[in-house]
């Protein structure tokens, strides 16, 4: 029976055909306004999806000398982000794609990247927790190499609060924070840290109940909010003051605006802290395959491993001892800012402590669920 | 009309070509506004009718899919966040109506009637330039002036006040969409103000009018439309402004811009975004309604 709340199947066929049409034309306009991509099967030319700042000629310029090719980025923010640009490329529009560890198996889902040959890649000179990472293998296979990782916990500004006030999350609904608490708007570290401080571990796989408890205690946060804040707004709120408490981000923000003589400071509280990381993945159906190996190879090696910690803009961890190595005999200072010193306290710490979670994407919720929630409590 | 239509006839060589022009006076506007309706079809109404089309499909796995359902509306006009969002842009934006109109008429009426010739092109020059300057810079200057170590609280700590919380809520909003909409309004009524006939003014101060019964009962209802546009102008921008919500108060709380880039972000939810984004457009429709309506029933 037809529903008579819907126009009968003629005209729904109709609707989706003139909306298909409209889409392909506007689709045809707008591809026609946007560059060529002209140089996409050019084998001197390696197509990297990627987060902003990866293809910086600090970080790539020696691979792109030694082999005489050039890195062309597409710059994406957001895991989500990555995942709408994959869907709408065509196949070989990319070679080589760099995702957070949690996306990965949407990545392996949607057909986008290939297994990867482990003996290819120098996962032996990995940390022993890093060398078979669990978010990277499927049924057996590599589909991704790690390249950085960092922790997050909470970011503070080390005027108004001690280190010992923020051992825990629960300086966050202290009266002290009122007001003051800024959150990266972005609903997955965020609230994976107030999961951590309501004592769920894993902080992503949660039964009804236990949702119930994170939104209850996410809304408790309100009076404290100063605002939600996107990355280049989370520097200036931590520089002038908008922001003296933020949970879900880590070292990659406080580390630059330190060296930069900002007062504020990272801690992984007691309640734990989580850990993102980044890997690179071939992209199914590349002509440039062997390009690309060589890409991630050079990524991992030592001299790439420094480069990715030595980002200016960007300092994150990273996982490869010979990296570690290098950067000490050849950084000594940056390795010692960095903790990544291989005599006495290092940024391995936290982790052989069991203090640090992985950041996953929502295990019995749909992330829509998750940002639901988060779009309730900014709008509280 | 008939005369020009009749000189082709007695032309020569270039019978041909001039009959096509001015043989049919109606085909000059067509030529000329052809363009303009080939441009209105192609970047606003085919994209707007595509607008309304995928609040209707459907999003897997991140991929939009063409479909026909009713649960991106039902999600959205049933969702708490998109009703307090709506009704806050609402407050929001009339708010800064009135306050762009309240500060822009005196500062009109001074421009356009008090002003010597020159210092008025001089004013006007200064309102027009900011209108064509960065509204993203102007806002990074805002925040340096209020935030909690910016410029204002410095200079209050120099004699014991403050820090005054400046930035990040209703107050920096305003100044923020202020900065936006405040230069079009006064350009508006300066332009009207300027047009106003000084004799009915004359005739009105000796009838013994006093400055405000003159301002009340001869000019408002003089420049009447363009207050409306200048009203209509300033709600359609507050309305629908993305950085001065994002920047002067972080967010807190969303307006209807925020949400439609909140809703993208996560799960790539192009058709609910669509749906906000339809929803926008009904209010701003009727709103331009009202303002026509408004306008001309004192042109009646």
């Amino acid at each position: 029976m037809t529903d008579p709340l819907l126009p009968p199947r003629k005209s729904r066929r109709h609707f989706l055909k003139t909306g298909a049409a409209l889409g392909a034309t506007g689709l045809g306009v707008g591809s026609a306004l946007l560059p060529r991509d002209a140089d996409a099967a050019d084998p001197k030319v390696l197509n990297y999806l990627a987060w902003p700042g990866n293809a910086d000629p600090y970080v790539v310029g020696e691979f792109e000398k030694e082999h005489g090719v050039k890195i062309r980025i597409k710059e994406y923010v957001g895991g989500d982000q990555m995942m709408a640009v994959v869907n709408q490329s065509p196949p070989g529009t990319y070679d080589v794609v760099l995702a957070d560890a949690e996306y990965m198996h949407l990545l392996k889902a949607a057909d986008f990247i290939e297994p990867l040959n482990p003996a290819d890649y120098a996962l032996k000179d990995f940390w022993p927790e890093f060398q078979k990472f669990p978010l990277h293998w499927f049924d057996g296979k590599l589909y991704g190499v790690m390249i950085d990782f960092g922790y997050l916990g909470i970011s503070y500004n080390t005027k108004a609060f001690t280190a010992k006030e923020v051992s825990s999350y629960s300086v966050l609904w202290s009266e002290k924070a009122k007001g003051k608490v800024g959150f990266f708007d972005w609903y997955l570290p965020s609230m994976g840290c107030i999961s951590l401080s309501n004592g769920n571990r894993p902080p992503y796989d949660l039964d009804k109940a236990k949702f119930e408890g994170l939104k209850k205690k996410l809304f408790s946060l309100k009076p404290q909010a100063s605002g939600f804040y996107t990355i280049a707004d989370i520097f200036s709120s931590m520089t002038n003051g908008r922001a003296l408490l933020i949970p879900g981000i880590g070292e990659w923000i406080t580390l630059g605006l330190r060296m930069s003589g900002v007062p504020v400071d990272t801690i992984i509280p007691e309640e734990g802290g989580i850990q993102y990381t980044e890997s690179l993945s071939i992209v199914k159906g590349t002509t440039k395959r062997d390009l690309a190996r060589k890409f991630i190879q050079y990524t991992i090696s030592p001299r790439g491993q420094v480069a990715m910690a030595t980002k200016v803009d960007n300092r994150k961890s990273i996982p490869s001892m010979a990296g570690w190595k290098l950067l000490n005999e050849t950084k000594p200072k940056e390795a010692e800012i960095l903790r990544m010193t291989l005599k006495g306290p290092n940024v391995m710490d936290e982790y052989k402590q069991k203090k640090i979670q992985l950041r996953q994407l929502p295990q019995k919720q749909s992330i829509e669920d998750w940002n639901d929630v988060w779009s309730q409590f900014k709008a509280l | 009309m008939d005369s020009t239509a009749a000189l082709p006839a007695k032309a020569g060589p270039h019978t041909p070509h001039r009959a096509r022009t001015a043989g049919n006076p109606a085909a000059l506007p067509v030529v000329l506004g052809l363009p303009v309706l080939v441009w209105q079809v192609v970047f606003f109404l085919a994209p707007l009718v595509f607008l309304i089309v995928i609040t209707f499909w459907q999003v897997r796995s991140f991929r939009l899919e063409p479909a026909f359902v009713l649960d991106n509306w039902e999600r959205v006009l049933g969702a708490g966040t998109f009703h307090m969002a709506l009704w806050h842009t609402l407050k929001v934006a009339a708010t800064n109506t009135v306050l762009a109109l309240l500060l822009a008429f005196p500062a009109a009426y001074t421009i356009a009637l008090r002003l010597p010739q020159r210092q008025r092109d001089l004013a006007v020059a200064m309102l027009v330039v900011p209108v064509f300057s960065s509204y993203m810079l102007r806002i990074y200057a805002w925040q340096v002036v209020l935030s909690p170590e910016g410029m204002v609280n410095t200079a209050l700590s120099a004699v014991g006040i403050g820090p005054l919380p400046l930035l990040g809520g209703a107050f920096s909003l305003q100044v923020g969409l202020l900065t936006l909409t405040l230069p079009i309004a006064v350009l508006i009524l300066t332009f009207a103000l300027s047009g106003v006939d000084p004799v009915l003014v004359e005739a009105a101060e000796n009838l013994g009018y006093r400055r405000s019964r003159v301002v009340l009962h001869v000019l408002i209802p003089a420049i009447k439309p363009a207050i409306t546009l200048a009203a209509t102008t300033t709600f359609l921008l507050a309305f629908g402004d993305y950085i001065s919500p994002l920047f002067m108060t972080g967010s807190k709380p969303p307006t209807l811009s925020i949400l439609i880039v909140d809703t993208v972000k996560s799960g790539s939810q192009w058709p609910r975004a669509s749906v906000i984004g339809v929803s926008m457009l009904a209010v701003l429709a009727l709103v331009f309604g009202l303002g026509r309506w408004f306008a001309s029933r004192g042109a009646k």
